[in-house]
Order: C-alpha cells, then sequence, then structure tokens
C-alpha cells in the first residue's frame, strides 16, 4: 500500500486516493472471487447437473422436493434452530441486562465469564455436554445413584441434546447482540419511569422489553441462523439417529459423493438463511421505526 | 416485592452462569480423571493424559493447525489492511458496494463455503488442493470479513483531522501512513488477526470437507475419535488447545496491544 | 409559618473512599424555588439521586413531608425529575409520555387525558399529543419533559440542569416560563444547575455546594451581596479577590491592608468577622467606581487613585483594569457612557464605599 501511494508523493492524499486508492483493492477482489465467487457459481451451477446427461435440469431438486427422509432433515433444523434461538434468547437476556446495567467489580468476572467460553471452540464444549448428558454421563449417573431413576433419561443422541448444545455454543453471540441493544436505552428512562410511579415489573414491561424488542430480534436471528448452519454438535450431540441439513450435507459429498445432490442441499441451506436473514433485518427496521428510535 | 425479584434475578443469573460453566469444568475434571469411563467428581487424579498428547497422533495435527491458524491470519491481515484503505480511503460511488462485497462471505453459512470449495476443486480436478492449500484458501474467505470489518471501523474511527495535522507539519504520504496512519488503526488490525486465528484454530466446518489423511487439523481429529469414544485423553487434547489458545491470545495483546480498544480507544 | 418539604439531616455519601456528599442538612421550604448551585462534579447530582431514592445515602437521613424516607422505594416517594437530556421514552407520543405517571397510578383513562392536556397546556404545548419524542425541537421536548413530571401533581419537582442542552435565546425564555409555572403551581421546585445567572434570575433560595459540603445558603441578594467565603464571592457573579488583613480602625471601621500592606482601604465592620481571621477581601467591579460618578454616593468611601491598564467594551458596560497606588490591580465595571474618556494609561480617580469592602476568612 505504502508503495503504491509514495510514487507520487508530491500530490494530496486526497487526489490520489480516488484513482490510485483501488488499486490496493486488487489482491483481496483476487482472492475473493477466486476462492469464493467462483466456487459459489460453480456450486450453485452443479446442483443444475444432471448425472447422466449435459443439459440442465432441475431433477436433484425434484429429488430433493419429493424425498420424505431430506424434508424431514430440513423440518428437523428448522426445528432445532428455533428452539435454539428461544433458548439463546432466554438465557442471554438476563445476563446482558445485568452487564448494561451493573457498574460493580464483579461486571467484569461475568462478562468475561459469559464470552470466554468462545475461545474454548466447539468442540470442547460439545465434548463437555456429552460427557454430562450421556447415557453413563454426570447427570444420569447421579440421579442413578441417588436412586430417583432406575435407567437412564434419553438425554443425548436426541433434539434436546443437541438443543442444550448448541445453545451453550451460541449463547455468548445473543448476549452480544441483546447487550448492544441493551447498552443503547438511556438509564435514565428507567429512572423516570421509577420516579413517576412504575415498579421494577413496570418499568421492564414498559421500557425495557420495548425498546429491546430490536435486539430480541437479532439475536433470535442470529441464534437461528448459526444453529441452522452448525455441524459439529449436531453431529456429535445428536448421534446417528438425528441428521439436521449440515450432517447430511456432509454425508452426500463425502459418502455419497452425489455432487448435484449435495449441492442442492447446500443451496437450500443458503436460501434458508438468507431469507432467514433478509426478514429479520427487514423486521428490525420496520421495528425502528415503529419504536421511533 | 422488589426484593423478591431481585433474589430471582439473581437466582436466574447464578444459574445461567452455572450453566455457561459446567461443560468447561467437567472436561478440566475429566482430563485429570484416571479412569476412561468419565464419572462425576473422579476421586483420583492423574498427569497422564496429558503425558500422553506428546505423540504424532496429536503433534501432527496441532502442528498443522496452528500452521494453518498463521498463515491465515497474517494473509487475511495484509488482504484484510488493503481492503479497507481502499474503502476508508478512496471517495468514489461504488464505496459501500466493495465494502458490501467484502463482507458477503459473512451471509453465506461456513458449511455451504465448505462444499463450494470442495466441490469447486474436486469437479476441476484439484484433488491434489485438498488438505493444507485448500484449508488455507477456505479459511481466509472465512477470517477475511472480520479483519476488513475491524480495519475498516479503525479507519473510518481514525480522525481525518490527524493526518492534516500531520500534512502541515510537512510529512509526506509516506511519512504520514507510517507514523501516523498504522499506528492508530493498529490495535484495531491486531485484534482482527487475533480473532481470525482463533476462529481458524478451532475452526470445524470447513475443514471438515477439506482434510485429508495426514493433513487433518486438531479440531478434526478430536471429533473423529468422539465419534467413538469419550477417551478422556480427548479432554486433555481440549484443555491444552485451550491452552494455547489463550497463551497466543496474550502474545498478541502484548505485541498488538488491541485491548486497549475494549476500554474507549488509542487515543 | 412556612411548612418543611423536604429535609436533609447531616446527609452523607460515600463511593468506595470517596465522600462525594459530605454531612449536608438542609430544609427546603414548601412552595420555594431552590436552587442548588454548584461547580462540576461537587455532588449536585448525588444529593439529587438522594432525595429521588435512587442512591442510599451512606449516613443521614431525609425526610420527604415529614417522613423519614430510608427504604422508601423511588416510585412511592410522589416526586417529580426533570433530566438534563430528559430521557422521554422513544416508543411514547408526547400524551402516552405526559400521561404514565397517572396511568401507573391506574387511574381511569378519562382522568389521564384530562391531565394530560392540563400539563401541556401549563407547559404550552397544545395540539403536539400525537407527536414522537424525536419529532420535536428541543426546548419542545424540554417542555413535554417538564409537563410528565408535573402531571402526576407531584408536591416537589427536582430538575437537574434541565436548561443545559438549549441554546442561550431559548433558555433565557425557559428560565421564565419554568418560574412561572412553579409559581402557578405553588410546587416545590429543587433546581440544579451550575450556572450562577440561572440560579440568581429564578430562586427564592440558593445553596452553593462546594466538594461535597454546602458553602452558603441563602436568598439570591444576600449570597451576592455578602459572600461568606472566596469560593462563593468568585463563583458568583465576578469580584476582585484579594488576599488582606485587617485590624480595627476609627468609628468603628476596620483598616484593610492588601497585597503587600501597600494599600490600606477602609471596610465597614461587619458582624460576623473578627479582625484576626480576616484572609481575603472581595470587592465587585460594580463597586469600583470613578470618583465623579461617585460624587453623589451618600455613604463613606475609600478614595483612590491609579491608571488604566486595559479596557473591554462588553456593550453596556466596559470593564477596565486599574492599577491602583499601592500596586493593586482592581477590576472595574463601568457604564458605556464613559468610554470616551477611558483608555490604557489615564490617570483616573476611584472611588469605593466602605462597605463594597467584603472581608473574608476563607
Ligand atoms: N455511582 C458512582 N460511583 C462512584 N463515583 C460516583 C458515582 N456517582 C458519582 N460519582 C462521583 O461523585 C462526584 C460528584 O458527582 P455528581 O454527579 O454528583 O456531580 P455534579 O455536581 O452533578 O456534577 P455535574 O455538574 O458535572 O453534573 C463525581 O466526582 C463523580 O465521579
Ligand atoms: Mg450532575
Amino acid at each position: 500500500m505504502a508503495v503504491i501511494i509514495c510514487s507520487t508523493p508530491t500530490k494530496p492524499l486526497r487526489a490520489v486516493v480516488p484513482v490510485k486508492g483501488l488499486l490496493p483493492l486488487i489482491a483481496p477482489s483476487l482472492v475473493l472471487v477466486l476462492f469464493f465467487a467462483i466456487p459459489m457459481g460453480m456450486m450453485i451451477g452443479i446442483s443444475f447437473q444432471s448425472q447422466t446427461e449435459g443439459s440442465p435440469t432441475l431433477a436433484s431438486y425434484s429429488r430433493f422436493f419429493s424425498n420424505d427422509l431430506v424434508l424431514a432433515g430440513l423440518a428437523r433444523t428448522v426445528v432445532m434452530s428455533g428452539l435454539v434461538a428461544l433458548c439463546v434468547t432466554v438465557l442471554a437476556y438476563p445476563l446482558a441486562y445485568y452487564l448494561a446495567r451493573a457498574t460493580s467489580r464483579w461486571r467484569t468476572v461475568i462478562f468475561a465469564l459469559a464470552i470466554a467460553p468462545e475461545l474454548a471452540g466447539v468442540v470442547l464444549r460439545t465434548y463437555g455436554w456429552l460427557i454430562i448428558l450421556e447415557d453413563r454421563g454426570f447427570i444420569n449417573s447421579a440421579l442413578i445413584w441417588t436412586g430417583l431413576i432406575t435407567e437412564p433419561l434419553p438425554l443425548s443422541k436426541n433434539l434436546f441434546g443437541v438443543v442444550v448444545g448448541l445453545t451453550h455454543v451460541i449463547l455468548p453471540f445473543g448476549v452480544l447482540s441483546l447487550l448492544t441493544s441493551l447498552q443503547g436505552i438511556n438509564p435514565n428512562l428507567e429512572k423516570s419511569a421509577q420516579i413517576l410511579g412504575a415498579s421494577r415489573l413496570a418499568v421492564i414491561r414498559h421500557i425495557i422489553l420495548p425498546l429491546s424488542v430490536p435486539g430480541i430480534v437479532s439475536s433470535f436471528l442470529i441464534g437461528f441462523t448459526m444453529a441452522a448452519s452448525a455441524y459439529a454438535t449436531p453431529a456429535l450431540l445428536g448421534g446417528a439417529g438425528f441428521k439436521v441439513m449440515a450432517t447430511m450435507v456432509y454425508e452426500q459429498v463425502l459418502f455419497y459423493l452425489d455432487w448435484p445432490f449435495a449441492a442442492v442441499m447446500a443451496n437450500v441451506l443458503l436460501i434458508l438463511m438468507l431469507a432467514a436473514g433478509f426478514i429479520g433485518s427487514r423486521l428490525e427496521s420496520r421495528l425502528h421505526q415503529k419504536l421511533h428510535l | 416485592m422488589n426484593r423478591l425479584l431481585t433474589y430471582l434475578f439473581r437466582t436466574a443469573l447464578a444459574a445461567i452462569l452455572a450453566f455457561i460453566t459446567l461443560p468447561l469444568v467437567v472436561v478440566v475434571a475429566a482430563s485429570f480423571s484416571p479412569t476412561s469411563a468419565v464419572t462425576f467428581l473422579p476421586s483420583e487424579w492423574t498427569l497422564q493424559w496429558y503425558a500422553a498428547l506428546w505423540d504424532s497422533r496429536w503433534l501432527d495435527p496441532f502442528l498443522l493447525s496452528v500452521e494453518l491458524a498463521v498463515i491465515v491470519s497474517l494473509a487475511s491481515g495484509l488482504l484484510g489492511v488493503l481492503g479497507a484503505y481502499s474503502v476508508a480511503y478512496a471517495k468514489c460511488p461504488g464505496h459501500t458496494a466493495i465494502m458490501a462485497l467484502l463482507l458477503s462471505p459473512m451471509s453465506v453459512p461456513q458449511i455451504v463455503k465448505g462444499v463450494a470449495v470442495v466441490l469447486f476443486l474436486s469437479s476441476i480436478g484439484l484433488y491434489d488442493l485438498l488438505g493444507t492449500p485448500g484449508l488455507v484458501m477456505a479459511h481466509i474467505i472465512l477470517t477475511l470479513p472480520y479483519v476488513v470489518r475491524m480495519a475498516a471501523t479503525a479507519m473510518f474511527g481514525f480522525d481525518k483531522r490527524l493526518d492534516r495535522a500531520a500534512r502541515i507539519l510537512g510529512a509526506s504520504v509516506t511519512q504520514r501512513i507510517r507514523y501516523v496512519l498504522l499506528p492508530l488503526i493498529r490495535s484495531g488490525l491486531f485484534s482482527g488477526m487475533t480473532f481470525a486465528f482463533i476462529i481458524s484454530f478451532n475452526n470445524i466446518p470447513l475443514s471438515v470437507f477439506l482434510v485429508r489423511p495426514g493433513q487433518t487439523t486438531l479440531p478434526i481429529t478430536v471429533i473423529n475419535h468422539l465419534e467413538y469414544s469419550l477417551d478422556p485423553v480427548l479432554a486433555a487434547v481440549n484443555v491444552a488447545s485451550l491452552l494455547f489458545i489463550l497463551g497466543a491470545i496474550i502474545l498478541f495483546e502484548k505485541i498488538g496491544g488491541f485491548s486497549a480498544q475494549f476500554h474507549g480507544g488509542s487515543k | 409559618m412556612t411548612t418543611i418539604d423536604i429535609e436533609l439531616l447531616s446527609v452523607s455519601k460515600q463511593f468506595g473512599a470517596n465522600r462525594i456528599v459530605d454531612d449536608i442538612s438542609l430544609a427546603i421550604p414548601k412552595g420555594k424555588f431552590v436552587s442548588i448551585l454548584g461547580p462540576s462534579g461537587c455532588g449536585k447530582t448525588t444529593t439529587l439521586n438522594m432525595i429521588a431514592g435512587f442512591e442510599a445515602p451512606s449516613s443521614g437521613q431525609i425526610r420527604i413531608r415529614g417522613r423519614d424516607q430510608e427504604g422508601v422505594p423511588p416510585e412511592a416517594r410522589k416526586i417529580g425529575l426533570v433530566f438534563q437530556n430528559y430521557a422521554l421514552f422513544p416508543h411514547m407520543t408526547v400524551a402516552q409520555n405526559v400521561g404514565f405517571g397517572l396511568k401507573m397510578q391506574g387511574r381511569p383513562r378519562e382522568e389521564i387525558a384530562d391531565g394530560v392536556s392540563r400539563a401541556l397546556k401549563s407547559v404550552h404545548l397544545e395540539g403536539f399529543e400525537d407527536r414522537y419524542p424525536k419529532e420535536l425541537s428541543g426546548g419542545q421536548q424540554q417542555r413535554v419533559a417538564v409537563a410528565r413530571a408535573i402531571a402526576p401533581s407531584p408536591s416537589v419537582l427536582l430538575l437537574d440542569e434541565p436548561l443545559s442542552n438549549l441554546d442561550l435565546k431559548l433558555r433565557e425564555a425557559m428560565r421564565v416560563e419554568l418560574k412561572e409555572i412553579q409559581e402557578d403551581l405553588g410546587m416545590t421546585f429543587i433546581y440544579v444547575t451550575h450556572d450562577q445567572e440561572e440560579a440568581m434570575a429564578m430562586s427564592d433560595r440558593i445553596i452553593v455546594m462546594q466538594g461535597g459540603v454546602v458553602a452558603q445558603e441563602g436568598a439570591p441578594a444576600d449570597i451576592y451581596g455578602s459572600p461568606r467565603t472566596s469560593f462563593v464571592a468568585d463563583f458568583i457573579g465576578k469580584s476582585n479577590i484579594l488576599p488582606a488583613s485587617a485590624e480595627p480602625g476609627a468609628d468603628r471601621n476596620l483598616k484593610v491592608s492588601l497585597g503587600a500592606g501597600k494599600a490600606v482601604l477602609t471596610a465597614a465592620r461587619g458582624d460576623d468577622v473578627a479582625p484576626d481571621n480576616v484572609r481575603f477581601c472581595c470587592i465587585r467591579p460594580e463597586a469600583v467606581r470613578l470618583a465623579e460618578a461617585a460624587g453623589a454616593l451618600d455613604e463613606p468611601a475609600n478614595r483612590l487613585t491609579g491608571t488604566v491598564q486595559k479596557v473591554v467594551n462588553l456593550g453596556a458596560y466596559i470593564e477596565a483594569w486599574m492599577l491602583v497606588d499601592g500596586g493593586i490591580t482592581l477590576k472595574s465595571m463601568i457604564r458605556s457612557t464613559r468610554l470616551e474618556k477611558l483608555s490604557a494609561g489615564c490617570r483616573v480617580d476611584l472611588a469605593i464605599a466602605h462597605s463594597a469592602v467584603q472581608l473574608l476568612e476563607q
């Protein structure tokens, strides 16, 4: 960058930039096109390929939408992601509210506790939940030891286990997006409401909740999209019986080598994400307008 | 009434924090447990699993992951600065479009990017690029938007009057970039690169498509084992790699001093 | 006899090791406009927060309408509060904002509507019911904030620098309006500000705070006319403050030596200052008069001669710095009609009334 600019050091920066300012873009754009745009384009192209003939076809798409197993996987993905988004938002809200308002020394500690697990990566945390939720794991062995149950509860290898694991993985993102929104609410608004006679509950109901709806929406959206495209946690905590889109795509690519079908699944997942993102951002801007923020 | 609410709120907070920390505590405990069946609260402690880490079974994937993370954070740092510089300084009409383009990989789920890269390499017959080259390529696409965004934020935050002040004092363009711009965006850039390092080191959804026998990253190696057993050595691997990440962050912080940016910027 | 609306008894507030409010005692009479005036960081907002119930005093007692408020939450104190940045609820209309307090009391809808229109009328904001706060100008938002605070008819309204976000013209207009509203409603106003002019213009009483303690309390004219400390003298209005020492003089007056002792003035003896304790002397600039204009002065005065050093034209007045014989510099405020006679280097005769030489202990 420095090299490009110093070739005309006498001209003012402003004058140099519009022409040459775009030169530094060449490298990142090239990388982006080569490693991202072309592969994405090709993947979309492959989804229209047929395994036998040369001309483009919708055969793989119709296979997708007539395959009950795959459709069940899609439905499972949507339900799982919705539940995860809900759990993330519900658990993140009190934490984010505390972080937005607290001034004590504990704030830093709790903030670190809430965010630091993100550094540990998904595998460590999923492994932890496997140990906890397994048939012979932490919870079941404790419950059997106390005599409350004799047979282990089915806590893993099912929807429950996956939702718990993913909620844990995604929670920090929910906290961060709610935190941004809650920090944007002037604390004096709460004080004003209180001095006008509002109880704690009334303050939450009339002031904090309505004003943080955009944060709630974005936390839900982050939860949904991250859950829907998560691979490791459903693969490990869901087991063979709990297939979602991400794990099914993986199998298509690496075991069945059915590329057009894998491309179709990837495209459906992509469209699901983009649709969720689009609806979410529309909703958010509508809310901003409605709340007169 | 208010006291009850406060009490309820505190209890909820404590429960949520317990939920957050529980799996981490359990993994750390498991890494010291002598039996391979992981029970809750083992009665004896052992370091045997940590001793077992010194084995090419774990060392090779670890080294590959480190190599990958270093290459990826350096490359995305360089590319990110180039991109962010153009976006922040070029006053051309396409300015927001360029930014959107540079950030666009973010809106594509990782698993889809992984499929795209593996299908691309396979269908043009470049199977040989699976493994390290493919991993580098995919991870750069993953991390580039984050670095661009953090560097661009730092550059937009950069007070352009400082540039004018330096200019009126007679600094040339190169001098201004060298002595004014770079020092001021350094912390933003470094935090972007640290972020890239962590994302790359821990990545699963992209790597899972691109590894090949003999060139497998650490997280993928761990998952492959986890599908069959809960061997406590895996707990030791996980704890060790978490410690590695923490060490790396501290090191980067020493070099880049980016944490200042969480306390109100580098002024 | 006046009733006391709010009383602070030896109230202190400590944050960590810092004593922000230090043993303050106040009695605020019902229906009066009382200002708490002081420089930034002296603990004004903290005091207000304790009265409102957002902070508990570290020690001492706060009484509202005769009742100890310990453990009473803000929502039960029945007082009003106006913030500097208004803190209007952005997601509610003007009417909803103003009606919020009445709604929280569970009043029926007609009564709320009634209260809203009455409150909006008293701030001259009829017809704005359905606007949202961001659709209003700063001054209008300010009025809504006041309307919202007075709608539930609290007996006391706390205002924390409510005008400091407005431009000068609007601020001056709002001063008058706030004072009128206060008089119309007969409400007690506790008005926090660091603008001494604002406090002088509106208040029945002024409480000057400095570093967490009350420096002086009294009617505006008293505080201006006889400041008790050099801090108050300096903070309220302009003044010449000079290190001084005093000894008894003729006619029950005091002989005051200024500076290195070369300049000597005579001061009327006050009751509250012992000559040995005098450390400073304060002379208001308007009391440093040209001798010819002071000819009509019917009190005994000090006569001095000096040289004009610098003249600054302020429009209606000029400010002149005079180097008086004896080596001290005095600032003087003079009506502009005499401007043509004054310029740097002129010799002038000055007169300072004995009663205008104020003696201070600290
Ligand atoms: N919650 C708190 N914790 C610690 N210190 C505080 C807290 N609130 C206020 N302070 C300190 O108390 C001092 C007085 O603050 P306060 O807000 O009362 O000042 P003020 O007189 O209202 O000033 P200003 O005119 O600037 O509003 C300040 O030094 C501030 O830093
Ligand atoms: Mg204040």
